[in-house]
């Protein structure tokens, strides 16, 4: 028996030996590099203004209807929401009533008007009870049932939420430290997000009626100032037609008419911003490269009649094809990275050079995507190596495995295809591994079509390379037990 | 007999980056007779034929199918019947079911393919798939392939390989009988022993021309050069006898002297008179392979280097 | 030319890969089409789409199996050498790969025609039970409508004509597995890639000259008005993409060597 060494170092002599391969992989590298460019130079959003940033570095939305006052030192503001309407675009003529789930009425203290100020809010919503919220990405659900009462408090840099539903028993919702400074601004405000139709979203419109409005503390005195925050805001959709934002006080009551919302940005609120998924879209490309050379590098010697040498050479015919996957994996996995490391920073630098907003992401998750883009390709070249050992036809194992790898992509990119169908495509098929590319993160709090189209998939990164790992695996098992039963 | 019948193939040239396959390759093939097509590996041999089916255009010259260019042919197996190396059938498909495909290409009716596949001796085999078949099979089916339009010219390339010597001995029979026929039969070889019982007529290729186009016997011939093989157990001795007369002797194995210049009825004579004991005399016969190695020395490309070399 | 084409389909008769493959055009496109009507909901889609072209989905699938065949029909031939075979038999190889291509076209055709009928049916029975009622504007899919009829003729085109670009991109590249990575590449990355490309002018500029998705406007039944390309229109960018396959195999089979 040959040494396993032995019989990796022949077939790494056999695959660099040969031009077309080596050529095949290098050409898997420089696409996924083309396509980068090609994505960074051709988009073209001069003009709009780049997206608001969190308290923790994100991209947030924050766009609503504000009515406020300075607030000097503590303080603390009671009201009761008696009413919160929503509307959204009947066709092209005015509105009709509509739910909106995370239509938001409540009070807010936050550092100042500035886009993406920190902040503490107490809401009530559409269709999610009472929240307390601050700084864009956290959410607490406050007590169940009518509870139409509502309370923030001040006491320096802490801000606590209350709710009731009779005015005399009170429930902690929670609290949330900011840095406000001196003055902060707090009052009424009203948001009212893009609600999910179908498989897209619509802007709407929401009112609501405050009454038993209570200041204590140091707030300013005169009148209430209401404006439409972040109106400008990329992450904003506007009103819809015919309509817009303000507020009223009558019979000592406040009606606050609102759009927007006060959240982290996701798809849907940044349709022209672009993610390292998008940026990597020529991995698809690369992938068609590295399936070839996969194929082919067992495909040709079932043609040629070398696999009788071969198989004379190192007779374990497991080992054999072992060897020849680990060579293939390896090279498939360097040339991914090689590429993956210049097309992401090249890329980003283009898009934003371009005034295309990129989500950002940590340097830990730009490597992921990068190392892991690479064991794609690596993997899917594996896959290719073993459905060409069993079915021995380099057309049809070349075939099968990009047809496995882009048909689901595609049919989840259908309008047609409801959400469950297409998870359950990203989830079971070898696209499953294209998670490991996702950087955007689910936030329930926002409504948002969280489906692989839009670059949300269902499994976690690894877990989502895992599948196609394991078809790989699965596909050589089968591979050497044909290749030993088989006459070659 | 007119050569316009059988192939004309006259100053092909041709290059391949910076090899020059075809260096002014020129010969004809005559009917009635075998023309042996020999050369070491790399001279030409397979190249010159596919330029002859058409399907390798040359720089310069011209190669004509009873006066015509191949690829002018409306059906071209019907004029000239060919087998190449690699003739490769589909693996999944029946030898028979090959040579159906052929013969619908040919306006030929199925009843043709039957004949051949009698007539190459393949027959029940016919009917499985091409894959399991041995490499004499596989020359059959090529061979069957080839006679299928019943042409007057018909062109082997390395027809023996992979055949056992019962196939050898039935393939040289049916290039006889062919060309016996009338027909013009070529057939290459890169093995003088293949071809020296069963060619009438050699052409030698070496480095991309015919370095030699003649009959055998005459071949032989002018390689034997009217020498005479003496066997005698007094070598020194005949030697000594015959110098003197004139004749160059050369000692050539232990009780053998070759002697040139002389008859061999004088040689006798000679020899008697000095009552020098001989056992045989004989004309001494080139075999084919020396006449080839001594055309082909000067042509080789990657001769093997000699044991002295190595050692030394 | 008749002999040729004889040939040529006694070639395709006698092997099993060819049989298997247009089975598996057949089953691909009927499969996948009942598969996402069965899953399909009319509230998931808004009721809004278009019930004919979500009935003939599977020619997506379909056209997979089409395009191998298409390649192997000669890169199968220079694979094994036969090809010098071929072209010693039917020496004017311009007509051998006519022949070739006329074969190719009319079995695919026909086994199209079952693909894309079996889809039909399958839409016919299984969409209305998922909301695609008449109720929501939807009236069961229909050879007598017109628009509908245009969707299944040029699926069926459409499949051939893949089916055509597929072999003369084989006959260039001649190997089997370059051919196919090419023809994939052609039909399923182009759309990938329009999805990369930010300006809106460049993507509909792509969705207009890639072959599947100019060839498959074809299906479309409603908002014509809305697509990047009309469906005759579009199905003839494909045609030209075939056309111009074949006509470089057939150039190139021409003046090289075999």
């Amino acid at each position: 028996m040959t040494g396993f060494a032995e019989l990796l170092n022949a077939e790494w002599t056999k695959f660099r030996t040969v031009l077309g391969w080596v050529t095949g992989m290098a050409v898997a590298a420089l696409l996924v590099v083309l396509v980068a460019l090609l994505a960074g130079i051709s988009s073209d959003q001069q003009g709009s203004g780049p997206a608001p940033t969190g308290p923790g570095g994100e991209p947030v939305t924050d766009s609503f209807y504000f009515v406020h006052r300075p607030l000097t030192g503590d303080g603390s503001v009671t009201v009761t929401v008696s009413a919160l309407e929503s509307s959204v675009p009947t066709g092209l003529d005015g509105v009709r009533p509509g739910v909106v789930p995370w239509a938001k009425a409540g009070l807010i203290v936050r550092q100042s008007t500035r886009q993406g100020s920190p902040y503490a809010a107490i809401m009530v919503t559409g269709d999610h009870g009472v929240r307390m919220q601050h700084d864009y990405v956290n959410d607490t659900a406050g007590p169940a049932g009518p509870v139409r009462l509502l309370r923030l408090v001040r006491s320096g840099d802490t801000i606590t939420g209350y709710a009731s539903a009779d005015g005399t028993a009170w429930t902690t919702v929670g609290s949330a430290r900011l840095r406000l400074g001196p003055t902060a601004q707090g009052g009424l405000f009203v948001a009212s997000p893009q609600a999910v139709e179908g498989l897209g979203t619509t802007s709407s419109v929401s009112t609501a009626a405050f009454r038993d409005l209570r200041l204590q503390g140091g707030w300013a005195g005169g009148e209430w100032t209401g404006e439409q925050l972040g109106a400008g805001s990329p992450s904003f959709a506007g009103y819809p037609a015919d309509t817009s934002g303000s507020f009223a006080e009558s019979g000592g009551g406040l009606t606050v008419t609102g759009a927007g919302d006060l959240a982290p940005a996701v798809r849907y609120s940044l349709p022209t911003a672009g993610t390292l998924g998008n940026l990597l879209t020529g991995t698809f490309a690369a992938l068609i490269a590295v399936i070839v050379v996969g194929a082919l590098f067992i495909t040709t010697e079932h043609r040629t009649g070398l696999i009788h040498v071969t198989l004379a050479a190192g007779p374990g015919r497991g080992r054999v094809l072992l060897a020849k996957a680990i060579v293939l994996g390896s090279v498939a996995f360097v040339a991914g990275l090689a590429g993956t490391v210049v097309a992401v920073p090249l890329g980003v630098r283009l898009a934003r050079a371009h005034g295309v907003y990129i989500f950002p992401v940590s340097a830990s998750t730009g490597l992921r995507v990068a190392v892991g883009t690479a064991a794609l390709l690596a993997a899917a070249s594996v896959l290719a190596l073993a459905v060409g050992a069993v079915v021995r036809s380099s057309a049809a194992a070349v075939t099968t495995v990009i047809v496995a790898f882009v048909l689901p992509y595609l049919l989840v990119a259908n309008p047609f295809m409801p959400a469950g169908a297409a998870a359950w495509l990203t989830r079971v098929t070898p696209a499953a591994a294209f998670a490991v590319q996702q950087t955007l993160v689910k936030y329930p709090q926002v409504a948002n079509p969280y489906t692989p189209y839009n670059d949300y998939y269902p499994l976690a990164p690894w877990a989502g390379l895992a599948v196609l790992a394991g078809y790989a695996a699965a596909g050589l098992a089968v591979a050497a037990v044909v290749l030993r039963r088989r006459d070659a | 007999m007119s050569p316009i019948q059988g192939i004309v193939v006259a100053g092909l040239r041709k290059r391949y980056g910076a090899t020059l396959a075809l260096d002014g390759m020129s010969f004809t093939v005559r009917p009635g007779v075998v023309t042996g097509f020999v050369g070491p590996n790399g001279a030409g041999k397979s190249t010159t034929m596919r330029v002859i089916l058409g399907l390798d255009a040359v720089d310069e010259g011209i190669a004509l199918i009873g006066g015509r260019r191949y690829r002018g042919l409306r059906h071209p197996l019907k004029h000239v019947g060919s087998l190449l190396d690699a003739a490769a059938p589909h693996p999944g498909r029946s030898g028979r079911n090959h040579l159906l495909w052929l013969a619908h290409s040919q306006g030929l009716a199925a009843r043709r393919v039957d004949r051949v596949i009698e007539q190459v001796g393949l027959g029940p085999a016919a009917r499985r798939g091409a894959g399991g078949y041995s490499l004499g099979m596989r020359q059959r089916l090529g061979i069957a392939a080839a006679l299928l339009g019943d042409p007057p010219i018909i062109m082997l390339d390395e027809p023996f390989n992979g055949m056992d010597p019962d196939g050898i001995i039935w393939m040289r029979g049916l290039l006889r009988s062919l060309a016996a026929d009338g027909r013009a039969v070529l057939v290459s070889s890169h093995l003088m022993s293949e071809v020296q019982d069963t060619a009438d007529h050699l052409v030698v290729a070496g480095r991309g021309r015919a370095i030699a186009d003649a009959g055998v016997a005459d071949l032989i011939a002018a390689c034997s050069g009217g020498r005479v093989v003496l066997r005698t157990t007094a070598g020194a001795d005949a030697t000594r006898v015959l110098a003197r007369a004139g004749a160059t002797v050369a000692a050539t194995g232990r009780d053998t002297v070759t002697v040139s210049g002389m008859p061999a009825d004088r040689i006798v004579a000679l020899l008697g008179a000095g009552a020098v004991p001989f056992s045989e005399v004989s004309a001494h016969r080139a075999t084919l392979e020396d006449v080839y190695l001594e055309l082909t020395r000067e042509a080789v490309e990657f001769r093997a280097a000699t044991p002295t070399e190595v050692t030394r | 030319m008749r002999a040729a084409l004889r040939a040529e389909w006694t070639k395709l008769r006698t092997v099993a890969g060819p049989r298997r493959l247009l089975l598996g055009m057949i089953v691909a496109t009927v499969a996948l089409g009942a598969a996402a009507a069965s899953v399909v909901t009319c509230e998931s889609a808004g009721c809004g789409g278009d019930p004919v072209r979500f009935g003939l989905i599977g020619v997506m699938l379909g056209q997979a199996p089409a395009a191998v065949l298409g390649v192997l029909v000669i890169g199968g031939e220079y694979g094994s050498g036969m090809i010098r075979t071929t072209l010693t038999a039917m020496p004017r190889r311009v007509t051998a790969f006519a022949a070739k291509a006329v074969a190719l076209a009319g079995v695919v055709a026909v086994a199209g025609t079952v693909a894309v009928l079996g889809s039909l049916l399958a839409g016919r029975l299984l969409l209305p039970r998922h909301g695609f009622t008449a109720a929501h504007g939807h009236r069961a899919l229909s050879l007598a409508d017109g628009p509908t009829l245009r969707a299944v003729v040029g699926s069926i085109l459409y499949l051939t004509l893949i089916a055509l670009l597929s072999l003369g991109v084989a006959a260039v590249v001649r190997s089997s597995a370059a051919g196919i990575g090419i023809v994939l590449g052609l039909l399923y990355l182009l759309p990938v890639l329009t999805q990369a490309i930010g300006d809106p002018h460049w993507q509909r500029r792509l969705e207009q000259i890639a072959p599947m998705s100019a060839g498959l406007a074809v299906q479309a039944t409603t908002d014509l008005r809305l697509l990047p390309l009309q469906p005759w229109a579009g199905l003839a960018v494909t045609a030209g993409w075939a056309a111009a396959a074949l006509a470089a195999g057939a150039l190139l089979l021409r003046v090289r060597d075999a």
